[in-house]
């Protein structure tokens, strides 16, 4: 979490809150070469809130957040981003075997000797002035196809959907490190007043819904405040951010005015820096008890916009958080994740893909489209795709996890909106042209914010960590 | 936050004392030239620059890097001082630099002559000379430090502070406050020596090793499914509470299954080397899973045992230390005789045929293919006796059912003869192709169960299908894996029973030809069951009548001809669907000519020997059919009965005994180095176990067979440096907030030189020579002035070291979470001591499973005495740990964590706040104390000051007042939790409630001290 008065990162709590009369400069040269790394940036003692980069960014920023729309379960990019008319022709023919020998598959394993091609379940249609190919299932992303770019020409490591989105969001497929959105608040913290810097919402429907572990969320080896907070839809938003039953507002205040009052005293008895920050902690918590209601309270959206969502409040859907993400957004969040879990599409993909994109087409579009009403597009970056594709050989009625090609697309400030980025090959198997690594998202993404991927760096067991590890390159072409 | 400290903690304190006296290279040097050079520059032959080491002085010599004495001539020096960027090191595209007292240091350090010496971790544990024993020799290297930085150390905590220090330390939970008395009257030595030998020591102890051996109940991976392993958590707390030597300790942890005749302890402590993350996901591949899991143990037995990070070996040899990628999968090699699946599912292969090597007490769960494979039980003894009783009974039992006597010869004669008759005959028949349950571990699901005549109501054999609803609902009967080919002429038949209060509106029998879908449909009543299409006739929807009548048992029956089917047709499965209503189902069969069924289910071998002429018999055959006989004989039914409920008693006896995963040596696998880590990768070569090439001792184990009892005596051999100091350096770290080198999961040379080097050896060889006696180390540091000092700082010296890394005085520490837990249900009277037992579920938010699936899962919480246990038995759910554990830094345990982080963050002020189990602590703390001073002394042992008590007594009196207007909210309050309260002044409870709230939050209260 990040709070302007968090003091989880100790050592410049130590200076904020201390009133003791410490050498300010002899601490600041003790801070200096603390375990962070980051370049040439030598960080001055400041708020806590603005990151370990504080105003020295590595390069001009062109947005202030990122809202990550995550497609878990994987996509297939055979009915989304990447029409294959030759996969169409081979449809129910075995798949060439150039293609697939020696890779490595998922469930198609078993019967690699059987493989046959599916071509493509919809039809696709070129929309808005740029043209881009986007399959009908799509047609309000379709409508701000000019806005967005898409990149046909993904890779991953990982095939399973535990590792997989381990590594979508941490760059590892080691448990334990931190995930891209408690980097971004490490490096330039968040400009939430009283909500977590980095906010996570999740909704299901339209296949399988895999499971998500709240590692994806972590914070790694970084400080627990950059740690993704999941808001709930139903039940308490945030875990235990309502008062006990018997407690009224006012009340929990006066607990929380003799929490602190004899913290206080203990602070006068006792010089430990650790207990201005606890009293700051209960001054937060106690503000969050009213932000996130708050937040969550939609009732105050207008008609025209519920409509344009096309949700109903409260229903836990897509769609609602993705409204939702639009009021974090302003709010100040930095980092905003939604998880829509149902594109596991096994089998039945022609069914269940419809219905899937049913559930998330709407949300998507009206949320660039609301976002661009407000001024608000050119300081988001908006990332759109799964941890995965979708192979173009059939599993029964269904398709199999796939890593050698997929789509995302961007969206936002800094981005070129109607482009289209690399290419796989006709069958849509393999990233042929120009193939975009998820360090490279990665790259780009830290880029937009103003990050050095190679210069954001984080000390543990010895060694500077990355979230890029020793790799990524920007995606230049799909930048604005 | 000890880490923050590290680089700059060495570079500042250090620059009075450097001034003087002659550089140390393993003080001054090794980490300038590891962090900045090494990278380039060191052990890793694939990433070296200009053919150029620095971490070997030889090498650097010959380079010309450095000339020893003469820093013109010096490369070294020459290129970290140069004013040209493309001559400049480190280059500035490495984004390291040097600061100008760094370069300072190594100029003068090769004006010096450039000594290296070993890195100190690797050098055997010496124990430094020192005037003094005990805890003595403690105040005595801290002391010679103190003095060289012109400090001294604080005087003694006060005896509240002291006490409670103690107990948080050694046992985990506050004092009471008579404590205090019993502590005067004792004195510190016998009231430590009593702390130690409370059973609760065990449970504090445990907490930070099931962290290192990453110990949790569920699977980590994907569906995060439970696993036992509790048992071996007990096993921790036991051997922690009976001082068992940390050799020992070590031994059956990583091989107590090799030890000669392993007992079940030993076994149990051996599941450390299967509590790692594994996988059921579908689609998994057996060799990828293999490999994390080889180099996971890696990780964890490198990270817990030797302080090392072996884990950056695994692609590529070491950046900073000696570890070679080859190291790496030696490593590995000791661990690849454990029995196990890469992909627990239908994918994964054991390397052995695992039957063959279950030992006594060990069962394979292979519930679906998702179960872990062998697991170990671990009865009490209780247990034992009656499973030892029932098996001596089953013996008996089935001694008596396998005696032949001569009557029992003649009576299968006859039966023999009936059979032949019956065979013979040419009058239709009637087979029987499911009766009971069809598959053996056939299991009901949703809507229906299977019933006994007890439970319900059968047709013939053990048990009917009961299946009820307001709607369309139907399950699938899984006959036998043998199909069942129809004849011309045959009849299908079921039997049902319709309620005769609550009938269905239809009924369906459904059959699965083996060669198509579902396409052959009978069915009774009228029609609303959407199946092969409502309103159509045909083979797919054949309607054979009105419904049977209701109350007793009727045999539908369908030819095979109306329902699509043809001679020769396989059915291989069999649906029963109704409309509504409550029916039971049973006994599904065919009447027919033909020969293969005749004479009733005979088995193919029976039937064929029924068949040849009785005079024709080998005494084999004979034999045969007595046997068989021996399974169907009516006079047998009784044993038969009894043998089948003895059985059944074993089975729930074995199923509620308490397991864990069980270690078992099989063949080896093969271990291969893998290039960059990729397992799909097999040209590296084939590596035998073998401990790290450059430690000392390593070739004490030279076997191309070592064992992993090899390796664990490696582990806790003298000759091993890294074992003992990263053991009391992490213990150290517990106790006073700092290790004494403070990376604590890197001893090498990355890692931190240590601030009281003398004071870590002389504690790891104590250790090692007191017999590795953990109780003797912890009294040892307890009873030193040292650790007895106060925490209060002064301004000075937090100015002068803020990080305490001096110890001119103790730390003030956070309570890990388990503590937070346990010391709000120990002050409030809640707390339930039991030491041990299976994972327990305390209050969780509601929904917090939903992203669990496979299966999917709700939470729920205990809602008896097992509600107040202690944190540490919390159900450690890896992928969604408690969210109040979460909060207060409790680690997901998916890998080693040698140091826990020490946050303060909102969501803890929430839980403390609004977490039901705070809350309803609060409560008990209300309702049980006498006034708020009396609740204030519970919770922090002492008596408030007359501000604090003023503080108090003001929220009580508005609480109160508040309270009053509207009696609701008082008996809302009192509702919290599962204990509910009926006080007899419910408004004055919940206000002093409300006055419990706040001081079951203060910081004090969370704080050790």
């Amino acid at each position: 979490m990040n709070f302007d008065f968090s003091t989880q990162l100790k050592r410049r709590a130590f200076l904020e809150t201390s009133s003791m009369g410490i050498g300010a400069v002899a601490l600041a040269g003790l801070l200096g070469g603390g375990r962070s790394v980051f370049g040439a940036v030598e960080n001055s003692v400041g708020d806590a809130s603005k990151g370990i980069l504080g105003e020295k960014l590595h390069v001009h920023p062109k947005v202030k957040r990122v809202i990550h729309l995550c497609m878990a379960g994987g996509q297939s990019h055979l009915e989304s981003f990447d029409y294959k008319p030759k996969l169409a022709e081979l449809d129910g023919q075995p798949m060439p075997e150039s293609f697939t020998k020696g890779q490595q598959l998922a469930q198609l394993q078993k019967r690699a000797s059987e493989l046959k091609c599916m071509g493509p379940q919809f039809a696709f249609k070129k929309w808005g002035k740029s043209g881009q190919e986007i399959s009908e299932m799509f047609p309000h992303i379709g409508a701000v196809a000019d806005e967005i770019a898409i990149i046909r020409s993904m890779q991953t490591e990982q095939i399973n959907h535990d590792p997989a989105h381990t590594f979508m969001n941490t760059g590892s497929i080691i448990p334990g490190r931190p995930s891209m959105g408690a980097w971004v608040n490490y490096g330039i913290g968040s400009e939430a007043e009283d909500l977590p810097g980095f906010v996570v919402l999740t909704s299901e429907g339209g296949g399988q819904g895999q499971p998500i572990s709240s590692r994806q969320w972590s914070n790694g080896f970084l400080p627990s405040k950059y740690q993704g907070v999941q808001f709930h839809s139903k039940g308490d938003a945030v875990h235990y951010v309502n008062n006990p039953a018997g407690v009224t507002r006012e009340a929990q205040r006066e607990v929380v005015d003799a929490v602190n009052g004899l913290n206080r005293m203990l602070g006068k008895r006792r010089l430990d820096p650790e207990i201005e920050g606890r009293i700051a902690q209960y001054e937060m918590a106690f503000k969050m008890q009213a932000s996130v209601p708050g937040l969550m309270d939609v009732s105050g959206e207008s008609k025209e916009t519920l409509e344009m969502y096309g949700c109903t409040p409260g229903d836990g859907s897509f769609a609602s958080n993705c409204l939702l993400a639009r009021r974090l957004a302003e709010r100040g969040v930095r980092f905003i994740q939604l998880y829509h879990r149902g594109w596991d599409h096994h089998g039945g993909i022609k069914t269940n893909f419809e219905k899937t994109a049913g559930l998330v087409d709407q949300g998507t579009g009206a949320l660039i489209r609301d976002l661009k009403n407000r001024g608000m597009l050119e300081e988001t970056l908006i990332i759109f795709g799964g941890e995965f594709g979708r192979t173009p050989m059939a599993q029964g009625s269904g398709r199999d996890h796939h890593i050698k090609a997929f789509s995302m697309f961007l969206c936002g400030g800094g981005i070129q909106g109607g482009v289209t980025h690399g290419e796989t090959d006709e069958l849509g198997y393999s990233a042929m042209v120009d193939p975009v690594h998820v360090h490279d998202i990665h790259a780009t993404m830290l880029h937009l914010l103003g990050i050095d991927h190679e210069k954001l760096r984080y000390r543990f067991q010895g060694r500077d960590f990355r979230l890029t590890d020793v790799f990524g390159h920007l995606v230049k072409p799909v930048l604005g | 936050m000890r880490r923050l400290a590290v680089l700059s903690f060495v570079a500042i304190i250090f620059s009075t004392a450097v001034a003087e006296e002659k550089l140390s290279f393993n003080r001054d040097i090794r980490p300038i030239l590891s962090d900045k050079c090494f990278y380039c520059h060191g052990p890793d032959k694939n990433t070296r620059e200009a053919d150029l080491r620095l971490d070997v002085r030889e090498a650097a010599i010959e380079g010309a890097a450095i000339v020893p004495g003469n820093v013109e001539e010096s490369e070294l020096v020459f290129r970290i001082t140069s004013e040209f960027e493309d001559e400049l090191m480190p280059p500035p595209d490495s984004h390291k630099s040097l600061t100008d007292a760094e370069k300072e240091l190594l100029q003068r350090w090769v004006e010096e002559g450039a000594e290296y010496e070993a890195h100190w971790a690797y050098l055997p544990v010496a124990r430094p000379n020192v005037d003094a024993e005990g805890a003595a020799a403690i105040d005595a290297f801290v002391d010679a430090r103190l003095q060289m930085e012109g400090l001294k150390r604080s005087p003694e905590a006060d005896d509240v502070t002291l006490l409670r220090r103690l107990h948080f330390d050694i046992t985990g939970l506050p004092p009471a406050p008579s404590d205090l008395v019993r502590f005067h009257e004792l004195g510190l030595e016998k009231y430590v020596d009593a702390l130690l030998d409370s059973p609760h020591y065990g449970e504090r102890m445990a907490i930070e090793w099931l962290d290192a051996v990453r110990y949790a109940d569920t699977v980590g991976y994907h569906g995060d499914q439970p696993l036992e392993v509790s048992p071996f958590r007990d096993w921790v707390i036991d051997s922690f509470n009976s001082n068992k030597p940390f050799d020992e300790f070590t031994i059956e942890q990583i091989a107590g299954d090799l030890l000669p005749n392993a007992t079940i302890d030993q076994r149990v402590a051996a599941a450390f080397n299967r509590l790692g993350p594994s996988s059921n996901e579908g689609g998994i591949q057996d060799a990828e899973y293999v490999a994390k899991y080889q180099a996971e143990r890696v990780r964890t037995t490198s990270t817990a045992w030797l302080g090392s990070t072996m884990a950056c070996a695994e692609c590529h040899d070491h950046k900073f230390d000696p570890f070679l990628a080859k190291d790496f999968y030696q490593f590995a090699a000791f661990f690849s005789d454990i029995l196990e699946k890469g992909a627990w599912t239908g994918d994964g292969d054991y390397q052995e045929d695992p039957n063959g090597l279950l030992k006594s007490g060990v069962i394979l769960d292979g519930s679906g293919n998702r179960g872990r494979g062998p697991m170990l039980m671990v009865p009490t003894e209780e247990e034992s006796s009656r499973l030892a009783g029932l098996e001596s009974s089953l013996d008996s039992a089935r001694k008596a059912y396998e005696a032949t006597s001569p009557e029992f010869v003649s009576a299968a004669k006859k039966w023999s003869g009936d059979r032949r008759g019956d065979l013979a005959s040419n009058q239709p028949y009637d087979y029987v192709y499911l009766e009971d349950k069809g598959e053996k571990n056939e299991v009901s699901t949703n809507g229906w169960t299977f019933v006994t005549a007890k439970e319900g109501n059968v047709y013939q054999g053990n048990v009917a299908r009961k299946q009820e609803s307001k709607e369309l609902i139907q399950h699938i009967g899984n006959a036998s894996k043998k199909p069942l080919q129809v004849s011309e002429g045959d009849v299908l038949f079921a039997y049902v029973f319709l309620d005769a209060t609550n009938p269905p509106e239809q009924l369906m029998l459904q059959f699965h030809r083996d060669d198509d879908q579902w396409n052959h449909r009978a069915w009774w009543g009228s029609d609303k069951i959407p199946y092969g299409g409502i309103g159509t006739e045909r083979p797919s929807h054949h309607k054979r009548g009105n419904l049977p009548k209701v109350g007793e048992w009727v045999r539908l029956e369908v030819p095979v001809s109306e329902v699509g089917l043809k001679a020769g047709d396989k059915i291989t499965q069999l649906a029963f669907t109704q409309f509504g209503g409550l029916v039971y189902w049973d006994t599904v069969g065919v009447r027919t000519l033909e020969g293969e069924y005749r004479g009733g289910n005979l088995p193919d071998e029976i039937r064929a020997i029924l068949t040849k002429s009785p005079e024709s018999l080998s005494d084999a055959e004979q034999n045969k059919l007595v046997e068989h006989y021996r399974t169907v004989a009516p006079e047998l039914e009784p044993r038969r009965k009894e043998i089948a409920k003895l059985e059944k008693e074993v089975e729930t006896l074995t199923t509620a005994i308490r397991k864990v995963p069980a270690t078992i040596s099989a063949k080896r696998r093969e271990v291969r180095v893998l290039p960059r880590g990729n397992w799909m990768d097999k040209s590296g070569e084939v590596v035998h176990a073998t401990p790290p090439h450059f430690l000392p001792g390593a070739d004490l184990v030279k076997e191309t067979e070592a064992t992993r009892l090899d390796l664990a005596k490696w582990i806790v051999s003298k000759e091993n440096p890294l074992t003992s100091r990263t053991f009391v350096n992490r213990l150290w770290a517990r106790l006073f907030g700092n290790g004494i080198s403070n990376v604590l999961d890197d001893l090498g040379s990355q890692g931190e030189w240590p601030t009281h080097p003398e004071l870590l050896d002389w504690l790891a060889a104590e250790f090692m020579e007191s017999g590795w006696d953990v109780k003797h180390l912890m009294k040892t540091i307890v009873m030193s002035e040292t650790y007895r000092q106060s925490s209060h700082a002064t301004p000075e010296l937090l100015e002068r070291d803020p990080y305490n890394r001096l110890l001119a005085r103790q730390s003030g520490i956070r309570l890990p979470a388990e503590l937070v837990r346990d010391n709000a249900l120990a002050v409030s009277g809640l707390l339930n001591p039991k030491v041990g037992g299976p994972s327990v579920k305390p209050y969780q938010p509601a929904g917090y499973y939903q992203h669990l699936n496979f299966p999917r899962r709700t939470y729920e919480a205990d809602m008896n005495e097992d509600q107040y246990r202690r944190g540490l038995y919390t159900h450690w759910q890896r992928t969604f740990l408690h969210p109040a554990m979460k909060a207060f830094d409790a680690p997901a345990r998916e890998e080693c964590t040698m140091e826990r982080e020490e946050s303060s963050t909102p969501l803890q002020a929430l839980v403390l706040l609004n977490d039901p189990s705070h809350v309803e602590a609060a409560k008990s703390l209300a309702n049980s104390s006498e006034d708020l001073t009396d609740l204030f002394e519970r919770v922090l042992t002492r008596k408030p000051t007359e501000e604090e008590l003023r503080v108090l007594q003001e929220l009580y009196e508005s609480e109160k007042a508040r309270l009053a207007k509207d009696e609701a909210f008082a008996q809302g309050l009192l509702a919290v939790g599962m204990k509910k309260l009926s006080p007899e002044h419910p408004v004055e409870i919940a206000a002093r409630t409300s006055v419990a709230r706040a001081v079951l939050n203060l910081h004090e209260t969370i704080t050790r001290y």
